[in-house]
């Protein structure tokens, strides 16, 4: 199968170095503390954030830093057969980690002693790359939530289709079986926080495939900073002195 | 990089399924006009002077290919619309319009009319993409195409739409856009010679009438109806009919067989009708005939025989290129016929069509009147599987006596023959030159010079090791050892120069193999690889690959070794002059001693290897001795195999065991390996037969079994043995290189080197294979990762079957090479000489020549009258005998025969051979 | 982009967006370029001395953001003011908070901070307004004073070195808060005053804006000094509920005037539209928007429709505006 024509073009009419256009809305969900919708092409997810607020479980408390909890979850509407799916299925429960994980790298939890944070993520519509999506808009609801952060985690996939780096798959190229290497960083701090890939890819086409990922990345991150940046001025605005 | 100017939603309506996909749509595709100034011109294509640009629609590029490829044909946009719909509706010219798009030296540009902002069409609601495509194929995309590259490009450029449409055509005339045929554009531009390469659209079949006429046959109809696609898919359905590949015997294109998986076997098809003008390689499906029908046909078919000839040909080597076992003359011998089990069938429908174009020549015709008149022929191909193809041509008289290239366009129930359209002329018929690139063409065989992509990927001339070489730690340094070479191959380090993904590799890849002429050779590799860099010449520093064992006196290998090397060969043998040295009794030097040593040590390991099984074959392979300054063959003669060619492959044998070995066991899966399967009991049955005739029984239970009861076959001449070994060679198939992931370890085996593992390694510089294998072995000595496509076992299997048939097809075309040469040989020399009876006939024997290598049959009736006359056949008892007994004649003896090359028909020349009564030995 | 969640029409639209941008111009002079996003880094002049405050941490030497805000100098010291977070709570902020959980000798009450804040019994006045050690028996009754989900209203007394947070009620401002609405706003949109408790006269409505973003919106309650009285009335209450026969006068005192009823409902409208649009919740604020409404003879759902807020967004330009003019 042809993924990227002689043109240069992929089926979705993009180049291999082109992302799926971005759209990303604060404060989707008025009773949450932070709340973002993020948008990478048709993959569409939403976020809440609830804390940092006083530990449901009381033994899970920690006297010094605040607890991350993560649920990921699939709307049954968001692929194209509607099938009910089970709740805490496997894969959920990795991306959920995943997100988890993701997350607690750039949060300040020390900062928030005895807490929790809860990030509940959907996936409205999937369309390949739900699980940068899912981090990308976590990212914007702890911010709209206020929650102190080290850095704005960012992620994006990169696939590697008729030996060729493709930025950010969608579910056609997602499915071509092809490896998906996603990442997730720091953009200021240029850290990387999550690294995934589950075929093999030669060591250095992998580089260069998680290069492509990083510049994603990078190109994510200084859109939701836009976003945030945008957001700010607007609250504050409105807020009057 | 502007991400996206808008999108939209393409919808697609499939089952229940709703599928939703973006659509970027773009203002960075360009035009393609180097003399555009709004667009970016670096990827431009057209040229700078174009006046004329030409839009072409989905069917001229499905029908009219041919005439794209002509160098008169250019400035052409092909959109992507157009692309994907042909690429939906036939691969093949996809894949030739691609490259046409590529050449650098055509000037075809592809427009992304999908992606563009402007010339997008949206689809209909409700429309699958089928529908959409149908509608594209009136072209209202390409029409508006079209009309955004006039605005584009302004009054200065004529953009013209090509459709041969009635409707796109007025519509698109109605929006203002210059549209015409191909007819009438191909006539505007005033070149003749073009016309001959348009396909005539089957509709209007008004010239047909004329052929026919020129034939003695009424329009009536001739085939059977093809059953329409709904039928056949539901009579796969149910199992009245089966499916599978259409492969015609190659030695009587009246009988094709269809390898069908639902039956398990093989059905026959005999006769044209039952064939019902599928060709080979088509993937048909096939009705089976009932029990009582199946005599009667193969019986009527007999007549339509007539034009059928057998050809002298070389003698086969294995039982790929042998004939297949016929029971068409049992059949008429009304005896009982063995193989009557089989199934037989006919073809009701053609699933996939595997046409493309054929070499041959025409046949003779009287020139109508009028030289510059459009004139019917037929087409013969060289390929006999091949029927007669009807053209028209407008050059008759320059044609008749060329060899040239014919497309097969349609072919209905009313016509005999299938109608097709010339395409290019090779040379004159007979013309050495000519007739080895119809050797070339028939086997697919690419012989055209490397590109500079590929050349480019050459290290810089004059080449040397280096010192970054010599410090690399996994080369060892093994100057100081005395190497030296016999023959082709000490292992040249090849995959240090061609690294995968290049397009030298990929070129490679294609080729799969260098092909071997009588007069030249086409290279796998470039020259300067070929015959420089990767040659081990004698005082020279170069590169290898090296399996180093420790052995016993005794041959037994204690250790082996694998390493990248660099040596410095001492001497650069060949077989004779290596022999030679052995032989002269006065030679003490190091090397000698050392070649010596080397023969005691391989007849040892021979010696064993024979002892487990592996059978001693034999080969009728000749040479030519070839003039230097004509390329005329001089002289003929059986090659001779010394002691030397047994020591060197007794040795390469040892390295490809050792490192099929080796990369087997680090990657069981991927692993490039060549096995050698069982010859079957039906493929053996024919030799079985003729060998009890003279009384000499084969044990073929096993490759041990065999190669004994072959050692114990010992007639009372001394080339008794060897005849009977070579008639046992061309029933073997041929080994195959696989993928080691697709088979399980038994099926690895390769039965005539008695080796349960088996792969190629030492000659890199000739076939792919073994780059392949260097990798493997490289990446499991740790020293080089191993390249991406090891991990998609489809792609590597795919591989292997491209090397097969590379493979195949190169021998083929060296086979052809020295039929070609033996005509040109005896063309001037006439000859008497000794052949030996292989096969007996209706109408005659089969006749083999050891000394030219070459197999034909001799008459001893007429045509047509069988079994008539003054000789009487037994073919139970393989022998014919004269009516009053005076002459008899039994398979496997010798006869006296005459060789001659005569010229049935103009300019198609053929050797003949006749037996020469008065020498009966 | 934050978006204002609800249905406009075509002239709506346009109205809102004119009024947004009018606000935005408005403060745009007053306040350049002072929000920052997450890492993004804050120009300080390192020769002065630099203290980090909230919301900043330090990367590579330089002084980056760790929130979403404006940032904030008072001579040396830097920080990031966040806008929408949780409660930061400041000893002597006036805070409103809902009781989670009766515990030995606290309350643990919900005021939208990190952790639940605590306010022990001994930090509030006893219903007896007599200053003396709390006996087991008071510990047993404390139910009788807050019990779970009551609505408090209460003082940030600080930090415990535990880091729990602790409330107090000595005052008789303190207490629970009854007949009335809460509502839950951002803690940015409440600016720390001198006055948090208003007793809005006209309409008979006690509104309190907690620091925590804990509006209540509620029926006056004179501030009685003789809380022994009002206790007697509490348990009398009590009594009458589980005799389930209450008698008229009673009746007279739980029940309140259908009035009265509309004008919480009215503020508090006005306090959501108001948080709608993300601006500043002050008393002066919302009484102009009730009175706006009154004006407009709306009726009190209506408040939270399209057109309202429009023109609430509409008068707060006009307002800010007339300020700046005012100023200039």
């Amino acid at each position: 199968m042809e993924y990227v024509s002689p043109e240069g073009l992929r089926l979705d009419g993009r180049r291999p170095m082109e992302m799926r256009q971005l759209r990303a809305e604060i404060g989707a969900v008025a009773k949450a503390d932070g709340s973002a919708v993020f948008e990478m092409g048709n993959t569409k997810v939403i976020a809440a954030v609830y804390g940092p607020r006083e530990v449901q479980n009381r033994s899970q408390q920690m006297n010094d830093q605040a607890l991350v909890r993560c649920e990921y979850s699939m709307a049954n509407f968001s692929t194209g057969d509607r099938r009910r799916k089970p709740k805490g299925d496997r894969r959920s429960t990795e991306i959920s980690l995943v997100i988890r994980q993701s997350m607690e790298a750039c949060i300040l939890t020390h900062l928030m002693p005895r807490s929790q944070i809860d990030i509940f993520v959907q996936v409205l519509q999937a369309d390949g790359g739900t699980r940068s999506a899912c981090i990308n808009a976590a990212t914007l609801a702890l911010a709209d939530a206020g929650i102190p952060m080290r850095d704005l985690v960012t992620s994006c996939s990169a696939g590697y289709l008729n030996t060729t780096p493709l930025l950010d798959l969608n579910y056609v190229e997602d499915s071509a079986g092809g490896p998906d290497v996603t990442v997730g960083i720091l953009s200021k701090l240029d850290n990387v926080t999550l690294l995934q890939m589950d075929a093999k890819l030669p060591m250095d086409t992998f580089e260069n495939v998680m290069q492509l990922a990083i510049e994603g990345c990078k190109a994510v991150a200084n859109y939701i900073r836009e976003v945030l940046q945008e957001n700010t001025k607007q609250l504050e605005y409105r807020r009057g002195v | 990089m502007l991400q996206s100017k808008s999108f939209v939603r393409k919808t697609k309506g499939g089952k229940v399924l709703k599928v939703v996909r973006e659509h970027y749509l773009r203002d960075d595709i360009y035009c393609g006009a180097s003399f555009c100034k709004a667009c970016d011109s670096s990827t431009a294509r057209l040229s700078s002077t174009a006046a004329t640009i030409l839009i072409v629609d989905t069917n001229v590029v499905l029908n009219q290919i041919d005439l794209l490829e002509n160098p008169a044909i250019d400035d052409v946009v092909v959109l992507s619309v157009v692309l994907e719909e042909v690429k939906n509706k036939n691969l093949g010219v996809y894949n030739r319009v691609r490259a046409l798009c590529s050449n650098s030296m055509r000037k075809f540009f592809v427009f992304s009319n999908e992606y563009h902002k402007d010339t997008y069409v949206k689809a209909m609601a409700g429309e699958s993409p089928n529908d959409r495509n149908d509608r594209g194929n009136g072209g209202s995309a390409i029409r508006v195409a079209a009309q955004w590259y006039q605005n584009h490009l302004g009054q200065g450029t004529h953009v013209l739409l090509i459709t041969n449409d009635k409707e796109n055509k007025r519509k698109a005339t109605e929006e203002g856009i210059f549209a015409e045929t191909v007819e009438s554009y191909v006539k505007s531009l005033g070149l003749p010679g073009l016309l001959d390469l348009l396909v005539h659209p089957s509709s209007e079949d008004v010239g047909m009438e004329d052929v026919e006429d020129l034939r003695p046959l009424k329009r009536k109809v001739i085939y059977t109806e093809h059953k329409p696609m709904s039928e056949i898919t539901s009579g796969l359905h149910r199992g009245i009919y089966h499916q599978g590949k259409l492969r015609v015997n190659r030695y009587n294109p009246f009988e094709a067989y269809v390898g069908s998986e639902s039956i398990g076997d093989e059905i026959i098809v005999y006769g044209r009708a039952n064939m019902n003008r599928a060709f080979d390689g088509d993937i048909v499906a096939v009705e089976l005939l009932p029990q009582d029908q199946r005599h009667e046909k193969s019986l009527s078919i007999a007549d339509e025989e007539d034009e059928e000839e057998e050809d002298v040909h070389l003698a086969p080597s294995s039982a790929d290129a042998a004939p297949r076992v016929t029971n068409l003359v049992q059949g008429s011998a009304g005896d009982i016929n063995p193989l009557s089990s089989r199934p037989s069938g006919r073809v009701v429908g053609i699933i996939k069509r595997n046409w493309h174009s054929y070499c041959g020549s025409l046949e003779p015709m009287p020139m109508p009147a009028g030289n510059g008149g459009v004139a019917h022929a037929l087409f013969v191909s060289k390929d006999r599987r091949i029927p007669k193809i009807r053209i028209q041509t407008r050059q008759l008289g320059n044609l008749l006596d060329k060899r040239i290239i014919v497309a097969v366009d349609s072919w209905d129930c009313l016509s005999r023959y299938p109608s097709g359209h010339y395409v290019r002329t090779i040379g004159e018929i007979g013309d050495r030159d000519t007739e080895s690139e119809v050797v070339l063409i028939e086997n697919d065989i690419d012989a055209r010079p490397f590109s500079s992509q590929v050349l480019a990927c050459l290290p810089p001339l004059p080449w040397s090791v280096s010192s970054p070489d010599l410090a690399n730690p996994i080369r060892q340094d093994l100057r100081h050892l005395c190497v030296f070479s016999v023959d082709p191959p000490d292992i040249a380090d090849v995959t240090n120069f061609v690294h995968p993904g290049t397009p030298l590799d990929d070129e490679a890849a294609q080729r799969g193999t260098s092909v071997y002429l009588v007069e030249r050779r086409i290279d796998m590799l470039p020259k300067p690889l070929t015959e420089d860099i990767c040659s081990l010449r004698a005082d020279v520093e170069r590169l290898a690959f090296s399996v180093i064992w420790e052995m016993t006196p005794e041959a037994e290998i204690i250790s082996t070794r694998y390493t990248k090397s660099v040596i410095k060969s001492c001497a650069a043998l060949s077989y004779v002059e290596a022999q030679a040295r052995m032989d002269d009794s006065r030679l003490m030097d190091q090397v000698t001693t050392d070649l010596r040593n080397m023969n005691a040590l391989a007849k040892m390991m021979r010696l064993r290897r024979i002892a487990r099984g592996a059978l001693t074959l034999a080969s009728a392979e000749v040479k030519f001795q070839i003039d230097t300054e004509t390329h005329d063959p001089l002289d003929i003669g059986m090659y001779q195999i010394r002691e030397a060619n047994q020591m060197v492959e007794e040795l390469m044998l040892a390295a490809n065991v050792s490192v099929a070995e080796k990369i087997l066991k680090h990657f069981p899966l991927c692993s490039l390996l060549r096995r050698h399967p069982s010859p079957t009991k039906e493929i053996l049955e024919p030799l079985l037969r003729t060998a009890a005739a003279v009384g000499i029984d084969l044990d073929v239970t096993s490759s041990k079994a065999l190669a004994d009861s072959l050692d114990r076959a010992v007639g009372d001449d001394p080339y008794f043995n060897k005849l009977i070994r070579i008639l046992v060679t061309r029933c073997m198939t041929q080994a195959v290189y696989f993928c080691s992931g697709d088979l399980s370890p038994p099926e690895f085996f390769h039965y005539g080197l008695a080796a349960a593992l088996y792969t190629h390694f030492t000659s890199p510089i000739r076939r792919y294979a073994d780059v392949i294998v260097h990798r493997l072995l490289a990446a499991s000595l740790g020293i080089y990762k191993l390249p991406d496509i090891f991990q998609d076992r489809a792609q590597l299997t795919s591989i292997s079957d491209n090397l097969n048939y590379r493979h195949r097809n190169a021998q083929m075309a060296s086979r052809a090479s020295v039929e070609l040469h033996t005509v040109i040989y005896f063309r001037k020399r006439p000859t008497d000489t000794e052949a030996r009876i292989v096969k007996i006939r209706s109408n005659g024997f089969i006749v083999f020549v050891p000394k030219y290598g070459i197999e034909g049959p001799v008459y001893l009736m007429a045509r047509g009258e069988k079994g008539g006359g003054e000789w009487l056949v037994d073919e139970q008892q393989q022998k014919v005998k004269k009516i009053d007994g005076s002459i008899s004649y039994g398979v496997l003896q010798t006869v006296r025969i005459h060789m001659e090359v005569v010229e049935p028909q103009p300019n198609r020349p053929k050797l003949q051979l006749t037996l020469d009564q008065g020498h009966v030995a | 982009m934050r978006g204002i969640q609800l249905s406009l029409n075509q002239t709506q639209k346009p109205r809102l967006e004119r009024a947004l941008e009018r606000l935005e111009s408005l403060s745009s002079k007053s306040n350049p370029n002072a929000s920052v996003t997450v890492a993004d880094t804050i120009p300080v002049n390192y020769e002065d001395g630099v203290l980090k405050g909230h919301g900043t941490s330090e990367l590579d030497g330089q002084v980056v953001a760790t929130l979403c805000g404006v940032v904030e100098r008072v001579n040396k010291l830097v920080y990031v003011r966040a806008l929408r977070a949780r409660y930061k709570p400041e000893v002597g902020d006036i805070i409103v908070g809902r009781v989670m959980e009766v515990a030995p000798k606290r309350w643990r009450l919900e005021i939208n901070f990190s952790q639940d804040a605590v306010l022990m019994l001994s930090s509030m006045n006893l219903p007896d307004g007599v200053q003396r050690r709390r006996t087991a028996v008071d510990e047993l009754n404390m139910r009788t004073i807050f019990e779970e989900n009551d609505v408090i209203c209460a003082e940030v007394r600080g930090f415990q070195h535990d880091g729990s947070l602790h409330l107090q009620a000595r005052s008789q401002k303190y207490g629970k808060l009854e007949r009335g609405q809460l509502l839950t706003i951002s803690p940015y949109l409440v600016k720390r005053r001198k006055q948090h408790f208003h007793h809005l006269e006209q309409y008979g409505i006690d509104l309190v804006l907690g620091c925590n973003g804990f509006i209540w919106v509620g029926e006056h309650v004179e501030a009685k000094d003789d809380m022994v009285e009002d206790q007697a009335n509490k348990s009398e209450q009590q009594n009458s509920k589980s005799t389930s026969s209450p008698n008229l006068e009673e009746q007279e005192q739980t029940y309140t005037p259908l009035e009265i009823r509309q004008n919480i409902c009215r503020t508090a409208n006005a306090v959501r539209v108001l948080s709608n649009l993300g601006f500043n919740i002050t008393v002066e604020a919302i009484m102009e928007t009730v009175n706006l409404s009154s004006t407009l003879n709306l009726d009190i759902h209506e408040m939270l429709g399209a057109e309202f807020c429009v023109l609430t967004a509409e008068r707060e330009a006009e307002r800010r505006s007339m300020l700046t003019k005012r100023k200039g």
